[in-house]
């Protein structure tokens, strides 16, 4: 008896470790999401007070719009005389900022993933650096010179001597490296590369001359960075501001937390997809942990406790594995917030490696949701043992209280029918209420699954058999006795198959849209690319020099070449993208089907649109759009021309290069994204390449492409999406096959006199290990094939609603999809290692005489 | 089995469950052990079906020692050369009949030979319940088709752990005469567990069990002559 007991606690212990290990994934990730945002905001704000450590006031250009990207006019040098003379002002000095790579030795140019390539003048009045300090050498004096900051140089090789080239939007030139700069402990600026020039040498790369960026201003002692804001401003003429530099370090901090807010947003919905996958572990463990106890609770019963007591007997079990979970998952969080932090860093994301301090926000919501999840879960089986009549205590049978299949297929069909009428309604671009478009998506899907979770347990049976048909011809009885486990206990290989289809149904979803989108693309672009070369900048740098452009231009082996320049306004209230294109050249390179007006309207300035968003808007020539422009307002912009394709340019809205250079001014706007380059009649590809080759080797950040190349380095696009989607789904994938694990341990445990007896008259011990995997096997197949089946509705489903949007290609990956397949097989035998040992090692005495 | 011992715990706790036993089962030949409660008869069976091992002493089967055996020529030892009816879980609930039947058969891969299937079958009057699942038996039913499943692999031995102690008399006096008629007719060894004098007085032969040692057999047993040996020891 007494070892009974004590198997019976061992039993329990690894049943609550693997009931827990759900929901710490689950709670690890998303307190990990926290940790990792937080980690961000912090390196952040920190970086922003060094930078704008010893100043006090800053001077600039008042954007009226706060759009990504693009940044309000630089302001004249003149006023730097007005600033100074404003009492209680002790130094005031203008600066200018824009694009520049550094190459290194070999002229490769050095461009982070991620953080932006700067350049800015050096600030020469030491009182006004701040943390920014020169480590060694001294500061860049005459058009050659340059500072660089200490992280390009150590990463690089490079010191004070040497010589590098340097591309602003003037071109490519030489500097001689004079200095070498730190920010405060740092190295860099937040990964960004930085290189100083003088201020004259800085005005004239960045286009400025007789212009600031800003200006920044030290207070004298006694004056309040406040009280001199004010002063300034009301000596400053219209449209220039004056603001604390740290009001200044706050909204920038504020700016980009925004940004990332994005980021958080993203990974908490993929730390839910694993929480929801969680949900049904913990579900099925307490089902079959009921199911289990079946006697014990009607004892209970039998002996005068009341149905609520019951509940509460299982509720409090649940709330301790939830506190204790959750508890494990928040510290979790700081390896997920690891892992994330490699992986960004893997992409070029260089962040510090310290991890922000646990806040109380993420112990909150990592308890809360923990433990709600998990008594949740619970809370159904608990219901159901308190239905166990007391005479239960009795009998040796198996009370049944489960759904009835009418009611479940009912339930289901129900579900299914209003999850796919949410999402419908949602990818039409309704909203319900306060419910958004993404959100009804969001909450149709999360009906889809909960449907085809109850109707699975009603197609187990025929799949089972199906799957396991083959199986007693490769492995007779052990086949067949596998096949007939997983049908016996329908509900409980329904809700762990389940389980696994959830995370598997948005993988192969994944896979869809990619394909389509990469599909369609792929025809788009031979339709719309007539252009021979495509020369795009490389990862994030933000462009390259328009001398590129011009230098192509110049050359007779070309007819023909297109920049490209991105941007965003603000569309009533929401950041809009467009494009800037050569209205003179377009016409050869890119085809965008004019539906009305005409390209060359565009280059008197006004805006194409898209079609689809014009019918959309009810948008016809003529009318105006008001575009909020960070440089110049809002502006009542015209619309000249609709055009129907947009796979080359991306962007529902087009303008002209001289309306974009009047009306966008900060970093990156005055270079080149892309360039689309036509060879000139008669010349031999070859020839043509070459000369295009050639012209680009001397900027490091560029790569020229031909029409194959370019489609495929889009296809490559997608492709890396899908790798990181993808990875952020493994969670759920892995929460999942604990999921397997468990159940299969629980019904090993649940069928030891049926192992006993088996090894009793002479199955080995291989023999129950391999039963043990068939089942694995098939549960997992079983759950592949839902999550395909679902993942094919969804792919589907939002293909036919961005068909309008460009994808009108369905492509199903069926060697992926396959895949999934194998993937869910071998998933399968993972899951199964523990109990399959668990099985085969049960000693055949103890196993006849339990219980 | 040889001066078999088996022996639980260590030091002053130690329990002889088996206190060295000499004890030969005859070549077709029905036995039955009986002893007391705790007089160590399932252990003896346990050990000489080599589901379990003995502290010390030998145990054959056939010519085969079962000691020196690794766990996977026990296993097949339990496959090809013993059967087993139990008191209670005898079955695969989710095997029909048929497939309980035949299971050392079909754990090994081997073909049966369907003759003797059908013999044994019919004897035992289970022909028209090869279908069906152990669920939809009768007990009685449920413990033939375990014997069915002893018999079909032709063993050199089977052993029978109170094959009726979960039967009503007639479903119990049913199998074991066919347990007798096993031995007879097809000359098959038989060694039983009981405590019932009216079970043993089926077989040919019992060996009386108490404190894990030999405390006396008997010949051609009647449920009288049991029940009056049995009173000697005083239980």
């Amino acid at each position: 008896m007494i070892r009974t007991a004590l198997k019976t606690i061992f039993a329990h212990k690894l049943r609550l470790a693997l009931t827990a290990m759900s929901v710490v994934l689950g709670v690890g990730f998303i307190a990990g999401t926290f940790i990792f945002t937080d980690t961000i905001d912090n390196t952040f704000s920190d970086l922003f007070e060094d930078v704008f450590q010893g100043q006090d006031v800053i001077v600039q250009g008042e954007a009226e719009f706060d759009v990504g990207f693009s940044g309000p006019p630089p302001i004249a040098d003149t006023v730097l005389d007005t600033v100074l003379a404003v009492p209680g002002v002790e130094a005031a000095e203008g600066s200018v900022g824009g694009f520049a790579v550094i190459s290194d030795k070999n002229g490769e140019a050095i461009v982070p993933t991620g953080p932006p390539t700067l350049g800015g003048s050096w600030t020469t009045d030491e009182r006004l650096t701040g943390n920014i300090t020169l480590r060694d050498g001294r500061a860049p004096m005459g058009s050659d010179e340059v500072t660089v900051d200490a992280a390009t140089a150590g990463d690089n090789d490079l010191a004070v001597g040497d010589v590098v080239q340097i591309q602003t939007p003037m071109g490519v030139n030489d500097y001689e490296i004079v200095g070498v700069v730190g920010f405060g402990e740092s190295d860099n600026l937040a990964g960004a590369t930085f290189a100083g020039f003088d201020l004259a040498t800085a005005q004239e790369l960045f286009d400025m001359q007789g212009q600031y960026s800003s200006i920044v201003v030290l207070a004298e002692d006694g004056v309040s960075p406040e009280l001199l804001s004010t002063a300034i401003a009301t000596a400053l003429p219209e449209g220039i501001e004056a603001v604390t530099a740290a009001d200044e370090a706050e909204d920038q901090s504020e700016a980009l937390q925004e940004s990332l807010g994005f980021l958080r947003t993203a990974l908490l919905v993929f730390a839910l997809v694993a929480v929801f996958v969680a949900t049904f572990i913990i579900q099925n463990t307490f089902r079959i942990i009921v199911r289990q106890r079946q006697r014990e609770l009607a004892l209970m019963r039998a002996v005068g406790a009341t149905p609520s007591q019951v509940v509460w007997m299982v509720v409090v079990e649940a709330l301790l594995i939830g506190v204790i979970a959750s508890a494990i998952g928040i510290l979790f969080g700081f390896l997920v917030a690891g892992g994330l932090t490699s992986a960004m860093s893997a992409a070029g994301f260089d962040l510090p490696s310290s991890t922000a301090p646990l806040a109380v926000r993420t112990i909150v919501i990592g308890l809360t949701v923990g433990i709600i999840v998990t008594v949740l879960s619970a809370l159904l089986p608990a219901l159901r043992a308190s239905k166990i009549p007391p005479v239960a205590a009795l009998q040796d049978t198996e009370v049944t209280l489960r759904m009835s299949d009418r009611k479940r297929t009912l339930g289901g069909a129900v579900g299914l029918v209003a999850g796919a009428a949410l999402i419908g309604s949602g990818l039409a671009g309704n909203e319900l209420g306060p419910i958004n478009e993404l959100l009804s998506v969001g909450i149709g899907a999360l009906f889809i699954f909960l449907s085809v979770s109850l109707l699975s347990s009603l197609i187990v049976k025929p799949v089972a058999r199906f799957l396991g048909w083959p199986l007693p011809k490769i492995d007779n009885l052990t086949g067949t006795l596998a096949t007939e486990n997983t049908i016996r206990k329908p509900r409980r290989t329904a809700t762990t198959a389940s389980a696994l289809m959830i995370g598997l149904a948005l993988v192969a979803f994944f896979f869809i849209l990619g394909d389509s989108i990469k599909a369609s693309a792929g025809s788009a672009i031979e339709e719309g690319l007539r252009a021979d070369y495509v020369v795009s900048v490389d990862g994030f740098s933000g462009g390259f020099s328009p001398a590129l452009g011009e230098d192509l231009a110049g050359r007779p082996e070309i007819s023909a070449v297109t920049s490209l320049r991105f941007g965003f306004w603000d569309r009533d209230g929401n950041d809009e993208f467009l494009m800037a294109v050569d209205t003179t050249t377009i016409d050869e390179t890119i085809f965008l089907d004019v539906q009305q007006g005409s390209i060359a309207a565009l280059g008197d300035g006004g805006v194409f649109v898209f079609d689809e968003i014009a019918k959309d808007e009810g948008w016809v020539l003529g009318d105006t759009v008001a575009m909020g422009l960070a440089t110049t307002g809002l502006q009542q912009v015209e619309i000249v021309g609709t055009y129907a394709e947009s796979n080359v340019v991306q962007a529902n809205f087009l303008v002209g290069q001289d309306f974009y250079a009047e009306n966008f001014s900060g970093f990156g706007t005055d270079v080149d994204f892309v360039l689309a380059v036509k060879a000139a009649d008669g010349v031999a590809s070859d020839t043509a390449r070459e000369v295009v080759e050639g012209a680009a080797a001397g900027y490091g950040n560029v790569t020229v492409r031909d029409q194959v190349e370019y489609r495929q380095s889009q296809e490559d696009q997608v492709n890396t999406i899908l790798v990181m989607f993808n990875a952020l789904l493994a969670l759920a994938v892995i929460i999942a096959i604990f999921g397997i694990t468990n159940t299969l341990a629980l019904s090993v445990f649940e069928r030891t006199r049926e192992i006993g007896l088996l090894r009793a008259v002479g199955m080995s011990r291989r023999q129950v290990r391999r039963m043990v995997r068939w089942e694995a096997i098939i549960v997992a197949i079983i759950g592949s094939i839902l999550g395909i089946v679902v993942g094919l509705f969804f792919g589907v489903a939002v293909t036919a609603a961005l068909a309008s949007q460009g994808i009108d290609v369905l492509s199903i990956p069926a060697i992926q999809i396959v895949g999934l397949v194998l993937f869910g097989a071998v998933a399968g035998l993972v899951a199964a290692i523990l109990p399959a040992r668990k099985a085969s090692r049960l000693n055949i005495l103890e196993a006849i005489a339990y219980e | 089995m040889e001066r078999g011992a088996k022996l639980y715990g260590t030091g002053d706790t130690t329990v002889r469950a088996l206190d060295g036993i000499d004890v030969a089962f005859e070549r077709g030949q029905f036995t039955a052990i009986m002893g007391p409660s705790g007089s160590g008869k399932s252990t003896l069976l346990h050990c000489i079906a080599g589901l379990d091992s003995l502290t010390s002493g030998q145990v054959f089967v056939g010519d085969t020692e079962l000691n020196t055996l690794s766990d996977k020529d026990l296993t097949l030892l339990r496959r090809e050369k013993v059967g087993f009816v139990f008191q209670a879980f005898n079955l695969i609930p989710t095997l029909t009949a048929r497939e309980n039947i035949l299971l050392p058969l079909l754990i090994a891969g081997d073909d049966h030979d369907s003759a003797w299937f059908d013999q044994v079958v019919g004897i035992l009057g289970l022909s028209d319940r090869l279908s069906h699942r152990p669920s939809e038996l009768s007990g009685g039913q449920q413990q033939r088709v375990a014997a069915a499943r002893a018999l079909v692999a032709r063993p050199e031995i089977i052993f029978a752990d109170e094959p009726s102690g979960n039967l009503d008399s007639k479903a119990s006096a049913e199998l074991l005469s066919f347990l007798a008629r096993a031995v007879k007719e097809f000359g098959q060894t038989i060694v039983m567990v009981t405590h019932d004098p009216g079970a043993a007085s089926y077989s040919d032969h019992v060996v009386f069990l108490e404190d894990g040692k030999i405390a006396g057999e008997l010949n051609a047993p009647t449920a009288e002559s049991v029940i009056d040996r049995m009173k000697q020891f005083g239980g």
